[in-house]
């Protein structure tokens, strides 16, 4: 039985161009929201009012256009600072993506002057299966150089975090606990607030990678008790090449910067340089000013009208409205995949458990022909190793094709996906 | 995605078949990371030349236009030329293969496997000749 829509995904639906596209003769099913989302009217709007009535460098330019691109940005660090709870906006580094942030950390402490903030020889670093390669290479790369060890935590068989080993692998080495909140492979959401708890029990800081996460549910840092959340804009309606470091005020201050360079700098003499204070210190270079306020939004100075960014739009239909609809779309998902033949659903089968990210494997058959085949009727999914080889190593699974959800997709498309799937199972891979 | 020519190849493989009484035969696998992969491949050889080229795989859509691909570029050419053909060569014939699926371009090993064998023939064949004069 259909469960009564939670939002209007019709009338959201108006907002994205790109949905009208077809794909050859078929209309565009976009299932690939966890790789990158579309972008709405307001937010294009935005990125198209700055580049035509405000473009210029912030924090350098004494003019009104300078000026007046400086209070946008920082305007918007302060609505993602509200968005995701935190204290303010000192707290918001505005980088390229999450990948950027997670380096940002992991060079920052690998290098850092504060030795309290610095890894050691013997230290430990502790992620999991899961991670998407963006939360694990840095540590290997770091971890090697600075001489620490790095701790992988397993899954259990149904696809959720091992806590057990999780809890007894932390020592008092520990230094860091980095975790997907949402897994980009399984759909899994992991238990964060616990394993914060166990982290800072053992005296380690915690980083939550939340690009699979802040997206879709509410997410409140305070809540969540972390050190760090990493997450993408552009996986969140905003452009590519704008993401955000959370870091907890106390510690932006006492880490050192990993990039240096131009805008970070207090001072600077032949001899050395000093700091700005966070998180201009760790914003080196010119940022992606157009960028961060498409996802943060700010005021249109001269209308007094509002640009909308990214989280107006997320915050307007709420984000607990986002997780339901998402979480009705799944669930509506995995019933037809689970009663399809040769098709194996990884990850949690409860759709409380997990996010609107379903990867599958359709036995005897390869994970690209079949996205290629759903590419024929119009569907965009994902196939591969999903970033995340070492999972797909533990799951045994050369790849898996992904359909990942979002506002704007509907219980029909789910329908028609399922149907395209189970004709291409049945007929087109004998 | 697979490029315009896996998919071409894929769907349309060329060569596809068996040599009865061939110069040389050779196969190989896509090993622990490919397991499924499986190349088999036949030529003949004349003045040195691969004058005919077969294969049947099994496998993903990477292993079977690898196949065809790599016996369009040994047709023709000397043993010595077509030992030289290297996955990453296939893989760029290809226009390139997804993450992860350069392994399961098993048909250059088959053919060296085949190549081998054909040479290994003439050998002992030459070394007959000779015993026999």
């Amino acid at each position: 039985m259909r469960e009564p829509p939670i939002l209007d995904a019709q009338s959201i639906r108006a907002d994205f161009p790109i949905l009208q596209r077809r794909v050859g003769d078929k209309p565009l099913i976009y299932f690939d929201n966890a790789a990158t989302t579309h972008k709405p009217r307001q937010v294009l709007r935005t990125i198209e009012t700055f580049y035509t009535t405000y473009n210029a460098n912030v924090h350098r330019s004494p003019h009104t256009l300078g000026l007046e691109a400086t209070e946008l940005y920082e305007q918007a660090h302060e609505n993602v600072a509200r968005f995701i709870g935190a204290a303010d906006a000192r707290e918001i580094v505005f980088v390229r993506n999450s990948t950027e942030a997670i380096n940002l950390v992991a060079y920052s402490l690998l290098s850092g002057e504060n030795e309290r903030l610095r890894l050691q020889e013997g230290d430990q670093v502790v992620v999991t299966v899961m991670e998407h390669h963006s939360d694990l290479v840095p540590w290997q790369r770091v971890c090697a150089q600075a001489g620490a060890t790095l701790k992988v935590i397993d899954i259990r068989d149904d696809g959720t975090l091992d806590m057990e080993q999780l809890s007894a692998a932390l020592t008092e080495r520990t230094r860091l606990v980095c975790c997907a909140h949402g897994s980009n492979v399984l759909g899994t959401i992991n238990p964060v607030q616990e394993i914060g708890r166990l982290a800072h029990q053992a005296g380690a800081l915690f980083l939550v990678d939340g690009a699979q996460s802040v997206p879709h549910m509410p997410v409140d840092v305070k809540q969540i008790g972390c050190d760090f959340l990493a997450f993408s804009g552009h996986k969140m309606l905003a452009p590519m090449d704008i993401g955000v470091l959370y870091g907890k005020r106390e510690l932006l201050q006492e880490m050192s910067p990993f990039l240096y360079g131009g805008e970070m700098v207090a001072d600077v003499t032949l001899t050395g340089a000093t700091w700005k204070e966070p998180p201009w210190k760790f914003e080196a270079g010119t940022a992606n000013v157009c960028g961060g306020i498409a996802l943060g939004g700010a005021t249109d100075l001269r209308t007094g009208q509002h640009l909308e960014g990214a989280v107006d739009y997320l915050e307007r239909i709420s984000m607990a409205q986002v997780r339901a609809h998402e979480r009705a779309l799944t669930r509506h998902a995995l019933q037809g995949l689970r009663d399809m033949e040769r098709v194996r659903v990884y990850g949690p089968l409860d759709a409380d458990r997990r996010g609107g990210i379903l990867a599958f494997a359709v036995e005897g058959s390869d994970a690209h022909l079949v996205a290629h085949l759903l590419n024929d009727e119009g569907i965009a999914v994902r196939a591969g190793g999903l970033c995340a080889y070492p999972l797909a190593d533990r799951l045994g699974v050369a790849g898996t094709v992904r359909a990942s959800f979002y506002i704007y997709n509907t219980e029909d498309e789910v329908d028609r996906f399922l149907e395209v799937l189970e004709d291409i199972v049945r007929c087109r891979l004998l | 995605m697979y490029s315009h020519e896996v998919l071409e190849h894929f769907l349309h493989p060329r060569h596809v078949g068996t040599i009865e009484d061939p110069s040389g035969f050779g196969q190989a696998g896509g090993g622990e990371r490919c397991p499924d992969d499986l190349a088999y491949i036949w030529i003949r050889v004349a003045d040195g030349r691969i004058v005919e080229i077969r294969h049947k795989t099994l496998g993903c859509p990477v292993a079977i236009a690898a196949s065809s691909v790599t016996c369009e570029m040994a047709l023709g050419k000397t043993l010595a030329e077509a030992l030289a053909i290297t996955p990453e060569a296939v893989i760029a014939a290809l226009g390139g293969v997804p993450e992860r699926k350069a392994n399961s371009t098993v048909a250059p090993k088959a053919l060296r496997a085949a190549i081998m064998q054909a040479l290994d023939r003439n050998g002992q064949a030459e070394q007959q000749d000779a015993s026999t004069d």
